[in-house]
């Protein structure tokens, strides 16, 4: 089952020198002889957390310590997610001319958006950081937690990635599609807002499957440990969406090339 | 054992239309697809490669000639394992390495030295080999202290002669090349030529597309004759390519 998928995936993992090396390439690219390079990011989303915060903290009048640094950590995460779908979207159209010219791994070049905009993460981890430092977390022994938490949303930030990247490099219109339905969706996940705000309508979170996904990196940071549920739907929906993926991939990996 | 071989192999090109592209316009034409019978999916079909059966066994050196058009880049592409063919099978063993585009994925802001194991990389060789051979290639660009310059200092002479010392270290058992590569002033080009040779007399298979006769004669010694998408003739150079060029002639 899945045999060229895999053959791919696994050619694609053992070329991590290269993806590595072309995902760092392109975060330099982008930031070429800027003193800060990619801290640019971090501060403009310093500036992002800070100014949301005191607005939608007013206005939602919420207790500063505890509402800033679950919305600041979660629009870290957010920024995450949605950086590397939407990057994956075109990771295969950007890299046409690699994909022309040579016979490389295809997965590489799905592997290489999630890659850098990991990087890209690590920088603005030093906002999580901050916030930890100064407001404290509710109870530190369930930060051991975030780090499956971290690996499982990254699973399914890739899959949904890798199915994004094939069927855009066939249809041009879907990264814009998708850049609307993830936009849309940021204002359904408990990112401005907290769960118990909702109050009747909590079914927008319990549905949302986003809404899982965070709670399993912001969950153990800020010391409310994820329930089973966030767990079974993140566990179940990397592995359908995996496996999903990885049957897109065997159907139309050799279509890749004619299609960028 | 170095081989390829191609069965009935077909390439259809899809051509898209700005519609083909558009996933909504899909969506809305599944409603009424088979009512219209001229309303196909927006994607024009060009078949590039037309039931080619071929073998190039080792100690092969194929001359890929034909008009423009005549489907000789999309046949390498397929030999090089980018494009898989529509219909048919290919088979094929030993280490291919294509060089159709040798300044692929330079980068603009690595240093020479950078560049080379990027393009390495990309070509296929692990990091030991890229540090054995990195002295090597450093010496055949007479680049210098230019290699721990960043790229974009680089004259277009320097980023070809860069591209082609790494593309030519590569060790292939197969070897495509997509025109032959002209290098820089006439000292390099003397230097280039016979590092150009080295290359294809360590591969055991080499095809080459071009349109000029005397590399044709000089390198190979079997001519494939490519005609809109079908093999017209191939075998010996010399016989083959003399009937191509009275078939030019005779228009």
């Amino acid at each position: 089952m899945f045999a060229t998928a895999l053959r791919d995936l696994r050619s694609s993992l053992a070329a991590w020198r290269l993806w590595c090396l072309l995902g760092w390439l392109e975060i330099r690219q982008r930031y070429a002889r800027s003193t800060l390079g990619p801290f640019w990011l971090t501060i403009s989303m310093g500036v992002i957390v800070g100014s949301i915060g005191v607005v939608y903290g007013t206005l939602f009048n919420q207790n500063m310590a505890v509402y800033l640094p679950m919305m600041g950590i979660g629009l870290v995460f957010w920024s995450l997610l949605t950086s590397i779908i939407n990057e994956s979207c075109v990771a295969y159209i950007n890299s046409a001319g690699y994909i022309r010219q040579t016979a490389t791994p295809k997965l590489l070049f799905m592997l290489q958006a999630g890659w850098r905009n990991f990087l890209i993460f690590l920088h603005n981890f030093l906002i999580v950081i901050l916030l930890l430092a100064v407001f404290g977390s509710n109870d530190w022994s369930t930060v051991p937690l975030f780090f499956p938490g971290l690996a499982l949303f990254i699973l399914n930030a890739l899959w949904i990635g890798q199915v994004a990247g094939i069927i855009s490099a066939r249809f041009r219109d879907l990264p814009q599609i998708i850049s609307a339905m993830l936009q849309m969706a940021f204002y359904v996940t408990p990112i401005l807002f907290q769960p118990s705000m909702l109050r009747d309508h909590r079914w927008i979170i319990d549905y949302n499957p986003f809404a899982h996904l965070l709670e399993l990196v912001r969950g153990p940071l800020v010391g409310t440990p994820p329930g089973m549920l966030t767990w079974a739907v993140s566990i179940a929906m990397a592995i359908t969406g995996w496996l999903f993926a990885l049957a897109l991939t065997e159907r139309y990996l050799k279509r890749i090339p004619y299609w960028v | 054992m170095s081989v390829i071989r191609l069965h009935n192999v077909c390439v259809d090109l899809p051509v898209f239309e700005l519609s083909g592209r558009s996933l909504k316009m899909h969506l809305a034409r599944l409603g009424r697809r088979g009512r219209i019978g001229k309303d196909n999916d927006g994607v024009v079909v060009v078949r590039a490669l037309d039931d080619l059966t071929l073998t190039l066994q080792e100690g092969d050196r194929v001359g890929l000639i034909g008009r423009n058009g005549a489907g000789k880049s999309t046949l390498l592409r397929v030999l090089a394992g980018i494009y898989a063919p529509t219909a048919g099978q290919i088979y094929s063993s030993g280490r291919i390495v294509p060089l159709l585009d040798i300044s692929l994925g330079m980068d603009e802001l690595s240093t020479g030295r950078q560049n080379l194991r990027l393009r390495g990389l990309l070509l296929g060789m692990n990091d030991t080999e890229i540090k054995r051979k990195m002295e090597e290639i450093a010496d055949f660009t007479e680049l210098g202290d230019h290699l721990d310059l960043p790229l974009r200092t680089y004259s277009s002479g320097m980023r070809l002669r860069l591209a082609f010392a790494v593309s030519t270290a590569v060790d292939a058992d197969i070897l495509l090349l997509d025109e032959v590569i002209g290098v820089g002033d006439a000292s390099f080009m003397k230097k280039a030529e016979e590092r150009m040779l080295d290359l294809q007399n360590r591969a055991k298979i080499v095809v080459l597309a071009s349109h000029s006769d005397t590399v044709i004669h000089q390198m190979c010694n079997k001519a494939l004759w490519m005609d809109r998408g079908r093999i017209r003739e191939f075998g010996p150079m010399d016989e083959v390519a003399t009937r191509y060029a009275a078939a030019q002639s005779t228009g």
